[in-house]
């Protein structure tokens, strides 16, 4: 794996050309109850191991487009009108949720969504194939304690009774009992303390790393994702208006003036500011 | 006051409980995953005795492959319940979904007997009448049979909700978009869950079939069920257990006393009176479950 890594970076171009990369979305539009666009021809890639920011304000089509990815569109009555999705070259929009999963795509909802009555050490289970051998479960879990310590404290509580924080972490590591190529972060910091904050975009870094899974992370706290990823896309009104690297973005006068406060650093103020106007829109 | 009598009202109300439970936990395998309650339970314990008397009696396959069939019969008649039925209502008001049970349930009563007859088959499950006597108390022997079963049958769900597919069930009961979202099949989850319930159907309709022969009313059991499930919580198997004893013993010691007074039809109001306090005093039953306020 590490050879391979470093063979894709020594040759970027050569390899991109060859392989198809891990996510290739294209020009793809979504309405929701067949008339309300919530994206409007967005197209974005994502190589493999690599790690992706969605960024935008509220309503601008983010979990859309994760939901998109990840089929869970259809619950909410949104439907594909056009474009396509690819992973690794092949189209998945015809297959089902779990199909996907089954694939390596897995997402973590706005929100967090852990089963409120399972324990921790459930919520793992759940996630985890039920044909999959034993000795698997346990180095999955393993690995989840190992990266989200706290969990292991509370492993046997309600996980409808951890914190905020703890439910996050819970998200992540139910995800990752499935053993991903492409993890799909929707809102990781929401609601969360700073330093928490900090902490978990810290492990989502980490796992990148060590299990080369990419990663396609929405946020809204701009600042801290231009932090961790290599490149980004700026999301307005269904449209990408924006993409590019990171530290390119960062330095845009536009993305500073209204993604990152008129600073580079994390803005206290708008974070709280932007949960509440979450809490008005929930 | 005759202390032997009240005692065999009590054992034989426990018994009865007992397997009024067994005709409950169907019910609570369906509301666990899929939040329906589903009021097609009571035809479909009609349909399970239906089904193990027509392979013991009518084809001659001896009882413990008969029911083995009718079990299995019954585990593809939900199967095919949900997923002809139930999983185009996917979206409906729940008022819909009830409705629709409901109306299995009547349409499966009528056929019931036009299928198969209006008489009364009898099942012989090798009990025997004579009942147990201990002491001044007389305990049927029958009940007793039903109620070792019911307990058992009780004790299987609760150690099937802690294997991975029960684990699965109870994450698609908690959350259906985050189940698909980790790759659980839903749709299949609930499948299953209306599976074990004709399974489950099965057993409560021999064992009520032996002591009050097989036709239409069997699904009468459908009240005493709902009684059990919505004081024991509609998602509880510790509350199938637990009310059903209540229901059951309820059931028995008040009649028991009232009956010769009012001249009878006391337990059928004792079992609507347990249905109307719960839902007004205590609306999610003994161990349902209210939803965790945390934020
Ligand atoms: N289930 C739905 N039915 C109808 N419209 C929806 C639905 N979900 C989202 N929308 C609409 O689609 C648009 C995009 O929503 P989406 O949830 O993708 O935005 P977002 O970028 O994730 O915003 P936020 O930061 O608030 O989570 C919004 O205008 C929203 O109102
Ligand atoms: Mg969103």
């Amino acid at each position: 794996m590490t050879s391979e890594t470093a063979q894709a970076e020594a040759e970027p171009q050569a390899a991109t050309d060859i392989v198809p990369p891990l996510l290739r979305m294209s020009n793809v539009e979504v309405a929701y109850d067949k008339v309300f666009l919530a994206i409007k021809g967005v197209s974005l890639e994502l190589n493999t191991g690599g790690m992706v920011a969605l960024l935008g304000s509220n309503g601008a089509g983010k979990s859309t487009t994760l939901k998109t990815i990840s089929g869970l569109l259809a619950p909410e009555r949104g439907a594909v009108n056009r474009g396509s999705v690819e992973l690794r070259g092949r189209d998945i929009l015809p297959l089902p949720p779990p199909a996907r999963v089954h694939l390596g795509i897995v997402h973590v909802l706005e929100g967090r969504h852990v089963f409120g009555h399972l324990t921790p050490d459930e919520n793992l289970l759940a996630a985890f194939p039920t044909r999959g051998r034993r000795e698997r479960l346990d180095e999955l879990r393993e690995q989840v304690y190992t990266y989200f310590p706290r969990l292991r404290e509370r492993s046997r509580t309600k996980a409808g009774y951890l914190s905020g924080g703890e439910q996050q972490m819970l998200a992540i590591g139910r995800a990752l009992m499935t053993e991903p190529n492409l993890l799909m972060l929707d809102e990781p910091s929401l609601g969360l303390a700073p330093m928490l904050v900090e902490e978990i975009f810290g492990i989502i870094r980490e796992i990148n790393k060590q299990q080369d899974v990419g990663i396609l992370l929405v946020e809204q706290n701009a600042a801290a994702a231009l932090e961790i990823v290599s490149d980004a896309y700026l999301l307005e009104n269904g449209h990408v208006v924006m993409s590019g690297k990171a530290d390119v973005l960062k330095q845009n006068p536009d993305v500073q003036e209204f993604y990152l406060g008129g600073t580079g650093k994390v803005d206290y103020h708008n974070v709280k500011h932007y949960r509440r106007r979450k809490r008005w829109l929930a | 006051m005759d202390i032997a009598y009240f005692i065999e009202l009590l054992i034989n109300g426990a018994l009865t409980g007992m397997m009024y439970g067994l005709a409950a936990l169907g019910i609570v395998l369906i509301y666990k995953s899929s939040g329906v309650p589903n009021l097609a339970q009571g035809a479909m314990v009609m349909l399970g005795a239906y089904f193990a008397w027509i392979a013991a009696a009518q084809w001659g396959i001896p009882l413990p492959f008969a029911i083995a069939l009718a079990v299995v019969g019954m585990f593809l008649f939900g199967l095919f319940t949900e997923r002809f039925l139930l999983r185009r209502m996917v979206g409906q008001p729940i008022i819909m979904i009830v409705m629709l049970t409901l109306g299995l349930e009547i349409l499966l009563r009528g056929l019931g007997p036009g299928l198969f007859g209006a008489a009364p088959k009898s099942l012989d499950i090798g009990i025997g009448l004579a009942p147990i006597i201990i002491g001044d108390v007389f305990i049927n022997r029958s009940y007793l049979v039903g109620a070792i079963v019911g307990v058992i049958m009780i004790g299987l769900a609760l150690l099937f909700f802690r294997t991975r597919l029960g684990t699965k069930l109870r994450a698609v009961s908690d959350d259906h978009v985050a189940s698909w979202s980790v790759g659980i099949s839903v749709e299949r989850a609930i499948a299953i869950s209306w599976g074990l319930a004709g399974a489950s159907a099965v057993a409560a309709g021999v064992m009520w079939g032996s002591v009050q022969g097989i036709d239409w009313t069997l699904s009468l059991l459908l009240f005493p069920a709902v009684a059990v499930v919505i004081l024991g919580g509609l998602d509880s198997i510790y509350g199938v257990l637990v009310a059903g004893l209540i229901v059951g013993i309820l059931g028995s010691v008040i009649p028991g006393y009232v009956d010769p007074i009012v001249g009878g039809g006391t337990r059928d109001v004792v079992t609507s009176l347990i249905i109307l306090l719960t839902i007004i005093f205590r609306p999610h039953g003994i161990f349902g479950r209210e939803d965790i306020e945390r934020v």
